[in-house]
């Protein structure tokens, strides 16, 4: 210790002041940080507490965050008087085979964009990335009136067929197929192979990362999704969760403490692929979103 | 290929905020839907024929899905040859469903309108126009309906719906709270100068009671504006008239009461419902919905009818259930909304659910609804309906709606005085008149 200091006084103050500097600098980094995190998990924390409290507890002012009595009921009930099972799994199986699907066209159409030279291509690329400018809002009638045409009205089919083709997808592949060296590829094609053995062999195996956070992106976005779902399907036993947890909304009140647990459930899916995809998605976005 | 790429980056980031951006303001634009006023009269012809009819309604989530399952079996037991399939949506989804079933063409055969948004969708053609249909039914007499609730669902001769029920906003009160302060209970008398005062007494910031609660918004605002003698619109509806005098004097009794008598903090959804439940509020102005939430309070309440000004008013809320002009089956249509309305099962399973009021003329059925208490003073609910005032309706409703209640926020967070906050919103509503 004595020895620390005394060196530390012969090497003079400028170094102490930049030990001091880089250390204040940190410290306000982690407050910064610490906060905009609290900030962040406050939410989640907030429904989490609230789906832990009884009815009559949340009326009590002020709120509290820490539920007391710890009202396990809650999960019970919504489990029971509302078929929250089934909206679970109907929202797992159309993000999954939508999130599949999807992959698997933008990976074909950001291939042939990424790789293939054919007449009017980047005009074409251009046009289709032009689509991502329309809001669903304003494609959901014409959207409707084609499923109807299609029969497809109160579906699974009508839930999973809008989101197979994506813009933004295929232009997240062709970006990342863009970053992978042409020569690998060259040289199968002198050892003869062709288009389809490339994409299947080299191509998709390289391309990974940028396939999982596609993957991350179009579940996230499948399973939140809300006006969709909403419009095209009228059987409670279609219905995906956030549709039918929004049922549990009366026009005059609302049992909170109810929608916060069917909420939790909610979001416990969303978390797992999260933490599996997280690597990748900070990675993929780096590698070929933003690669100029 | 790098400009190109570089360019590209930037083209999508902007499509994604744009895409985010518009997201969260632009709503399904409805275009008009089959505009012909189709009086097809009902085809009495082959009645063993099965019939599945659609009905799609925002009033039976999440509390009474088995009340209305109850009224669609009765129905169905009279009808063996028609099925009725239900379709809910919360309320404030519902409509965004609606517009677009409507404007694709698959409108539900039937449905439920709030009188509110039900002027847009007759004018714009696609509700079914009901008097033949009525007429053409022997045993149908348009009297078994409160008056005024059939009238508010005409337009040019039309009966473009049939009233399924109605709520009016009563003023709650706090009895204990009332006794504890040495305040005599409101009564019919009251004026605004009333409640005022007996607000000050109730009001004792230190142990956190609150006098009163008003919500400060569209629905309120027009009804304290026909409360002080003013009008919204001018004789002809072509200009706004709630920026006069009167408007502001109104919107000023409104927003003059927070931090006096009304908390400010409390704005949000179900606060004030959760301050009168923990028996931390006086009075509160609120709609006789609340009855069964309210059961069970460790307190005594009741109601009364609402203090006035220059006169007395009362809102009155009323939902039709209406037919598409897109169903195939009209005659059907009409005999399950005729059901749904007014027959004796119907009526009887909405009062004992107290699921809001069937808007029937007959008040001896009303016996089992007006012996529960609390509260007492029940009959207050028939009470106001001497007095009621129908909300302004214009075609862009909910717009109008949102400018009114917008400028009414901004003078009560104190961005704006009140004059201009209502100046402000008369303009932008005008716009929407033209």
């Amino acid at each position: 210790m004595v020895e620390l200091t005394r060196t530390s006084a012969l090497t003079g103050t400028g170094l102490r002041k930049v030990h001091w500097g880089r250390l204040a600098s940190r410290a306000v980094i982690y407050a910064a940080l610490t906060a905009g995190g609290l900030a962040m998990i406050f939410p989640f924390l907030w429904m989490l507490s609230t789906s832990f409290q009884s009815a009559g507890a949340l009326l009590v002012p002020p709120p509290q965050l820490i539920p007391s009595p710890i009202e396990l009921g809650n999960y019970a009930e919504i489990a029971s008087a509302f078929p929250l099972w089934r909206f679970l799994l109907n929202s797992l199986g159309v993000a999954a085979v939508a999130t599949t699907l999807q992959i698997a066209t933008s990976a074909m159409a950001g291939y042939a964009f990424a790789r293939l030279r054919f007449r009017g291509r980047d005009a074409l690329f251009l046009l289709y990335i032009a689509t991502l400018m329309v809001p669903l809002q304003v494609t959901i009638l014409p959207l409707f009136v084609e499923m109807k045409y299609l029969g497809l009205v109160d579906s699974y089919g009508a839930l999973v067929l809008p989101s197979i083709a994506s813009a933004f997808g295929t232009f997240l592949l062709r970006q990342a197929f863009l970053g992978l060296p042409r020569e690998l590829e060259e040289a199968a094609f002198m050892d003869g192979a062709g288009h389809l053995t490339v994409f299947r062999r080299i191509v998709l195996p390289l391309a990974l990362p940028a396939i999982a956070t596609l993957a991350v992106f179009s579940f996230v976005a499948s399973w939140n999704s809300f006006l969709w779902p909403l419009i095209i399907v009228n059987s409670p036993d279609l219905m995906t969760l956030p549709v039918g947890l929004s049922n549990l909304q009366g026009r005059y009140a609302t049992a909170w403490n109810l929608l916060m647990a069917g909420s939790t459930v909610a979001v416990v899916p969303i978390l797992i692929v999260y933490v599996i995809g997280q690597k990748y998605v900070i990675r993929g976005v780096t590698l070929s979103g933003l690669k100029g | 290929m790098r400009p190109l790429s570089r360019a590209l980056v930037a083209f999508a980031a902007t499509a994604i905020v744009a895409g985010a951006c518009t997201g969260a303001t632009s709503s399904p634009s409805a275009s008009t839907g089959d505009a012909s006023p189709s009086g097809s009269a009902p085809s009495a012809s082959s009645p063993a024929e099965p019939v599945t009819l659609t009905y799609f309604t925002f009033s039976a989530v999440p509390d009474h899905l088995a009340d209305l399952d109850a009224i669609v079996q009765a129905f169905e037991q009279k009808n063996p040859n028609i099925s009725i399939e239900v379709q809910t949506a919360a309320y404030a989804d519902y409509f965004t469903k609606l517009q677009t079933q409507v404007a694709s063409g698959s409108a539900p055969d039937t449905f439920e309108l709030n009188y509110e948004n039900s002027v847009s969708y007759a004018n714009s053609g696609a509700l079914l126009d009901l008097s033949p249909l009525a007429a053409a039914d022997a045993s149908f007499d348009p009297a078994v309906y409160y008056p005024k609730a059939y009238e508010v669902f005409q337009a040019d001769g039309v009966q473009f719906g049939v009233p399924a029920h109605f709520s009016d906003v009563l003023l709650f009160y706090n009895k204990d709270l009332f006794d504890a302060a040495g305040v005599a209970y409101p009564d019919a008398s009251w004026t605004w100068e009333d409640e005022r005062a007996a607000a000050e007494k109730l009001t004792d910031k230190a142990t956190g009671v609150w006098g009163d609660f008003q919500p400060i918004q569209f629905f309120e605002f027009y009804k304290v504006l026909a409360q002080n003698g003013g009008s919204f619109f001018n004789a002809d509806k072509t200009a706004s008239t709630f920026n006069d005098a009167k408007g502001v004097e109104a919107a000023e009794w409104l927003i003059g009461k927070l931090d006096k008598t009304m908390p400010s903090d409390a704005f949000g959804p179900d606060q004030d419902s959760a301050l009168f439940k923990s028996g931390k509020l006086g009075m509160w102005h609120t709609g006789i919905w609340m009855f069964s939430a309210l059961k069970d309070t460790p307190f005594t309440w009741d109601v009364s009818v609402e203090p006035g000004n220059v006169t007395k008013a009362h809102q009155f809320f009323a939902n039709a259930v209406v037919a598409s002009t897109a169903t195939e089956h009209p005659a059907e249509a009409w005999a399950w909304l005729r059901f749904l309305t007014s027959s004796k099962e119907a009526v009887e399973t909405r009062l004992a659910a107290s699921w809001e009021l069937p808007a029937v003329a007959d008040q001896s059925l009303f016996g089992s609804y007006l012996s529960q208490t609390p509260p007492d003073n029940r009959e207050a609910v028939f009470d106001a309906l001497s007095n009621i005032v129908t909300p302004p309706v214009i075609e862009q409703q909910s717009q109008m709606q949102d400018i009114v209640t917008q400028a009414l926020e901004k003078a009560r967070l104190g961005q704006l005085s009140v004059q201009d906050a209502l100046n402000e919103a008369a303009t932008q509503v005008d716009a929407l008149l033209q």
